[in-house]
């Protein structure tokens, strides 16, 4: 630990220039994060051009400040409208926006803003300590090792979908029907592409999740505008927590905190796949699991703790070996080689400076971003009585530029509205929609990864067992399978 | 009612008239077929800044990113009006969809405008593999053929690459696995899942030198040869594939083209812009920093250049597709 480094690093942040960055950079990453369809990513990459010209200290400072921003600002939506406003915080939906709907949008918003900054202060202690130990470990992962890792995800996401387990298998399986299509990632050849070429890249991630999301939503809205909206009385009571709060969450949030600071180190996974685990880690250990999906308190803090811990878990092996943890890692290396900043095992001793500016900034911006939420917060939820006539029309705004700025193609436009009324109609048949996204995004790396695997070994699976990884992956995956199965029959039995 | 329909009548005549009248009337489009922040992506945006900063076109370049697969940027190029206002920055990766078939069309689709920014590529193997040469490794790899690991991005480069480095020694045979991009494969590498890849001189020089220069004693890779013409500034100890004694090189260049039937002041227009933004700071810098040889190929030249490549890349390509 270099606390002189650090601190050096924080006395630069505090100059004008680099505050300046700190706090534009925080501010428009909530904003964008809040708002559905504009992801931190997106905001990072159209970002990238602009840090061509600055010093480089100040570059990482803004890209940094913006990356917390974006992943805490999503909780907003999340909770006040269901629409997540980043991907990272779908599961933030399940009770926030129920808890907002019972009367209480400052509680649910209060709580949601008190976890991420606890969720990203703890993450931070463990970049702060630990970047090297836990990278060298994440380097010794071979294909076998994140395939049953992913397994193991996706076992944990199966108990997530409320109601019906069929249900949510059915829903987890189109998900990952729907991913298929593209680029066949162990030939590079496309496939299930029926020779139309815009489908070479397969479905984006963002227009369908925009779509399955945000615009089914928009479009239920529009069908319940006669009997919205309900006017319960504005109460921003609850926004900041107290000592007894912070005592009975203080596990879970601690927990939370901890997976989401580990999900975010491992390649790849990152800030959604946090929160899920977190999530369900919290339901099945919960004395209310039933509360979950209804407006729980765990639940938001769960999410929330997670979420924000996986940006300062994501940043050690972007820093210790210049592995991207995340999408918008992979973005933050593009940015640094473009200040002939190569992230890896020397870029300590070669640009100190820098890594320490990106800790001491992960640091700072979520102290603002607490400050700045917890203060305009109940501006921020009066936006749930705005006339719908008014929000809708500028939310589907914003996924049409959203989608549409990613590739710049309208077929990503299409793509969106396509799965907005896929979206809508499997929430008719009340077929949950997190599976669903769950499976596009991990069936694909899954295969990846097995495929490699099998291309290594020559078609030799055994190493999920003969490892010790993938061993202990393969085993908790079952664990967790059958801890919910295992507590209701005891429960049952008690009750007997 | 008539004065409108002259009016139109006038509107159209000058719009159908503009693309016979000096180029370029209004901004050129730059499509990049990938993602915003790659290096296809970084090295359009220096040339944009560049060509602005030369004074060599009039009018500004607005550089596109079209995601996805990058057949969906190229076809767009391909099938867009050629008026000389449309452009397509892309590498080797056109050769080699053609070459696997994952494209149905190719880089003779195109009018070529301009190629610059090249580098080239090192076979890469553990220091603890006891293989101290690209004979050795060849050797290995034909004694076992098929048990030799070798990462690469199926399709992509770097899989073309090891292609055409095992070709040099008839019946020696790599394990092609699905690792991904430089970083992917270094640290597959590094982490013993992999036996060799191919990594690009620069990235070679950031995961096996410190910043002095001197080897870094905690990498654990290290490279066989160079596949340039020449050796690699960055790299001067390091030997080329020719030196080996093979005749293989490997290169790859970010190509400039344009639609079939672009006007061919429009192309030479855009290639002077392009000439100009090399000649600047801004794009020396990068070249440096980035390891890229300073080469600019236009007309002839360039044309050569791209049937050469054709010609080694063709049979490698469709090698890719085999099992």
């Amino acid at each position: 630990m270099d606390f002189a480094s650090l601190f050096g690093a924080i006395g630069q942040i505090f100059t004008p220039w680099p505050f300046f960055m700190l706090f534009i950079g925080t501010a428009l990453g909530i904003v964008v994060g809040a708002i559905p369809g504009l992801t931190g990513a997106m905001l990072i990459a159209l970002t990238l051009p602009l840090t061509f010209y600055m010093e480089p200290f100040n570059a990482v400072v803004l890209l940094v400040s913006m990356y917390v921003g974006a992943i805490s600002g999503g909780l907003i939506t999340a909770t006040l409208m269901r629409m997540p406003g980043t991907p990272a915080s779908v599961m933030t939906t399940f009770d926030g926006y129920p808890m907002a709907r019972s009367g209480r949008p400052g509680r649910a918003l209060g709580l949601g803003i008190t976890a991420s900054f606890v969720g990203g202060l703890i993450a931070w202690g463990v970049l702060f300590t630990v970047t090297k130990p836990l990278s060298i470990l994440a380097t010794k992962f071979g294909p076998f090792e994140y395939f049953t890792l992913i397994m193991m995800a996706m076992v944990l996401i199966a108990s997530v979908s409320e109601g019906s387990l069929v249900k949510g298998l059915i829903s987890g399986l189109l998900g990952m029907l729907v991913s298929m299509p593209g680029v066949d990632p162990a030939t590079g050849m496309p496939r299930l592409t029926f020779d139309w070429y815009m489908l070479n890249g397969g479905l984006q991630l963002l227009p369908v999740l925009i779509g399955t999301f945000a615009v089914s939503q928009i479009i239920k809205d529009c069908l319940d505008m006669g009997k919205l909206p309900d006017r319960a009385e504005v109460n921003n009571r609850g926004v900041l927590m107290s000592l007894r709060d912070f005592r009975r969450h203080a596990v879970n949030m601690i927990r939370s905190s901890f997976i989401g600071t580990w999900i975010g180190i491992l390649p790849g996974i990152g800030a959604s796949i946090g929160s899920v685990v977190a999530y369900t880690m919290a339901k099945n250990v919960s004395d209310h699991p039933e509360e979950f999906g209804r407006g729980s308190e765990e639940g938001i803090i769960a999410s929330e703790a997670a979420n924000n811990a996986t940006v300062s878990g994501a940043l050690i092996p972007l820093i210790a070996m210049g592995i991207p943890g995340s999408v918008i890692d992979a973005i933050l290396i593009g940015a640094l080689t473009i200040h002939s900043i190569q992230p890896g095992p020397t870029l300590f001793l070669t640009n100190g400076d820098i890594v320490w500016g990106m800790i001491a900034t992960a640091l700072i911006a979520n102290i603002l971003m607490w400050i700045l939420m917890t203060s305009s917060v109940r501006y921020i939820a009066n936006l749930i009585y705005l006339p719908r006539s008014f929000v809708l029309p500028v939310v589907m705004m914003f996924c049409v530029i959203g989608s549409y700025a990613l590739n710049n193609t309208m077929f990503d436009v299409w793509v969106m509205l396509m799965f907005g009324v896929i979206g809508f109609l499997l929430e008719r048949a009340k077929i949950p929609l997190g599976p669903f996204v769950i499976g596009f995004v991990l069936a694909p790396l899954a295969e990846q990864k097995l495929r490699s695997g099998l291309m290594m070994t020559a078609g030799d699976i055994s190493p999920i067992w003969t490892r010790p990884f993938p061993l202990a992956f393969t085993i908790i995956a079952i664990l967790l399978l059958v801890w919910p199965i295992v507590s209701d029959w005891r429960r049952k039995r008690r009750a007997a | 009612m008539r004065k409108l329909l002259g009016l139109a009548a006038a509107a159209l005549l000058a719009t159908g008239g503009a693309a016979l009248a000096e180029w370029p009337e209004k901004p050129v489009k730059l499509i990049v077929p990938f993602q915003a922040g790659g290096t296809s992506d970084q090295m359009a945006r220096v040339l944009q800044a560049g060509a602005q900063e030369s004074g060599a076109l009039s009018q500004p370049i607005t550089i596109v990113n079209v995601g996805g697969h990058y057949s969906i940027g190229s076809r767009r190029v391909m099938e867009a009006e050629p008026d000389g206002y449309t452009f397509l920055i892309i590498h080797i990766a056109l050769m080699g969809g053609e070459g696997t078939g994952a494209l149905d069309f190719g880089w003779r689709d195109f009018e070529p405008v301009a190629g610059a920014g090249e580098f080239c590529l090192a076979p890469m193997v553990r220091k603890d593999s006891g293989i101290d040469s690209v004979e050795q490794l060849l050797a290995k790899a034909k004694d076992e053929p098929d048990t030799l690991i070798f990462g690469a991005n199926l399709g992509a480069i770097n899989h073309l690459a090891g292609l055409m480095l095992q070709e040099q020694n008839p019946g020696a045979k790599f394990r092609f696995v699905q690792i991904g991009g430089g970083t992917a494969n270094f640290t597959a590498l590094t982490g013993a899942q992999t036996n060799a890849t191919v990594l690009s001189g620069a990235e070679v020089v950031n995961f096996t030198l410190l910043p002095d220069g001197s080897e870094n004693p905690e990498a654990q890779i290290k490279p066989l040869a160079y596949t340039g013409a020449e050796r690699f500034d960055g790299l001067p100890d390091l030997p080329t594939m020719a030196e080996e004694g093979y005749d293989m090189q490997f290169c790859v260049k970010s190509w400039v083209f344009a639609p079939k039937d672009t006007p061919q002041e429009a192309i030479d227009g855009f290639a002077a812009a392009m000439e100009a933004a090399t000649e600047t700071d801004r794009y020396q810098k990068f070249i440096t920093d980035k390891g890229f040889a300073d080469v600019f190929l236009k007309g002839e030249a360039l044309q050569q250049d791209l049937e050469s490549t054709w010609t080694a890349i063709e049979p490698i390509a469709k090698l890719a597709t085999q099992k």
